[in-house]
């Protein structure tokens, strides 16, 4: 192990520099989404009814399908990533393919639901708890919609002549998918569910 | 990937995990949609709810980061990167609720 230790790994632990700095970029990201839950708290504590009254509006069963849709995209990346490690190349395709796709549905679903709370006359600046709801969802969109970028030169790339091979790099990918889902599986029950 | 587990392992994992997460989104909107408790119990009821719909999604969280994001098979050092932010994240929920004046 020691030998193979190279200018790919970090030399005390021995982990890949580029999953080491997709790690520390997701502690990174922690703190910059406990920043809008704490907001969320400070502002929810000194303000019980108007958040109650926010929450009420939002159309929770259309955010609990985006709920299993990012699921359903967390299994199949990592479903997407075992089947590179093992080159079944259409498995992974289909994988990934899929992933694409809900994150391509959760914004959608998400446009939808914008645009519902606009004809409404409700607007980021409506009150506090729209002011936090549009911004962390907002956020959280981005984070889906950056995310997709990768993963859609990806699959470009694993149809063309050369394929795509780096599982390890895919894996990496695969952290970040999976931390965007997990900033979801928070948001849901604090914006939509908890009033 | 998966310290010597075979890819029919791995994937028995994955789809156990996707199962999970699947059930205990069910669980959180009936507890959150369906679940009321009595009238006479007032704040106290909100507590529940909030905690409830808290501690299921600490527990889907763990899942998603002990099988997808592969912590439980993956080098040890790594863990660091769950426990600190983590930790820092409780001590600033704590600070402004627990001392930072009136909470529910």
């Amino acid at each position: 192990m020691s030998s193979a230790l190279s200018l790919a790994h970090e030399p005390v632990t021995g982990i890949r520099h580029g999953k080491l700095g997709m790690w520390i970029f997701l502690a990174s990201e922690v703190m910059f989404f406990s920043g809008f839950f704490t907001a969320f708290i400070i502002l929810r504590n000194s303000n019980l009814a108007v958040f109650a009254h926010g929450a009420a509006e939002l159309n929770w069963p259309l955010a609990a399908v985006n709920t299993v849709n990012l699921i359903v995209s967390s299994l199949t990346m990592a479903m997407a990533i075992l089947s590179l490690e093992h080159a079944n190349k259409s498995r992974f395709q289909l994988y990934l393919g899929i992933t694409f796709l809900c994150g391509l549905i959760f914004l959608i679903i998400k446009y939808f639901e914008y645009t519902a709370k606009f004809s409404h006359g409700i607007y980021p600046g409506t009150s506090s708890f729209f002011g936090l709801y549009f911004t962390m969802t907002g956020f959280h969109a981005m984070h889906v919609f950056a995310g997709m970028i990768p993963i859609g030169w990806i699959l470009a790339k694993s149809f063309t002549k050369r394929g795509y091979h780096d599982w390890e790099r895919v894996e990496i990918l695969g952290l970040y998918w999976h931390f965007v889902d997990l900033v979801w599986i928070f948001l849901f029950p604090v914006l939509y569910l908890i009033f | 990937m998966g310290a010597g587990l075979s890819a029919a392992e791995m994937q028995r994992n994955y789809v156990r995990v996707f199962g999970a997460l699947m059930a205990f989104t069910l669980l959180t909107v009936i507890a959150a949609k369906l679940v009321h408790f009595p009238e006479s119990w007032g704040d106290a009821s909100t507590v529940l709810h909030v905690t409830i719909g808290i501690v299921i999604a600490i527990m889907k969280a763990w899942m998603v980061v002990y099988i997808f994001m592969h912590i439980k098979f993956d080098n040890p050092y790594l863990r660091v990167f769950i426990y600190v932010p983590l930790f820092l994240f409780c001590v600033l929920v704590f600070a402004l609720t627990v001392l930072g004046g009136p909470t529910l």
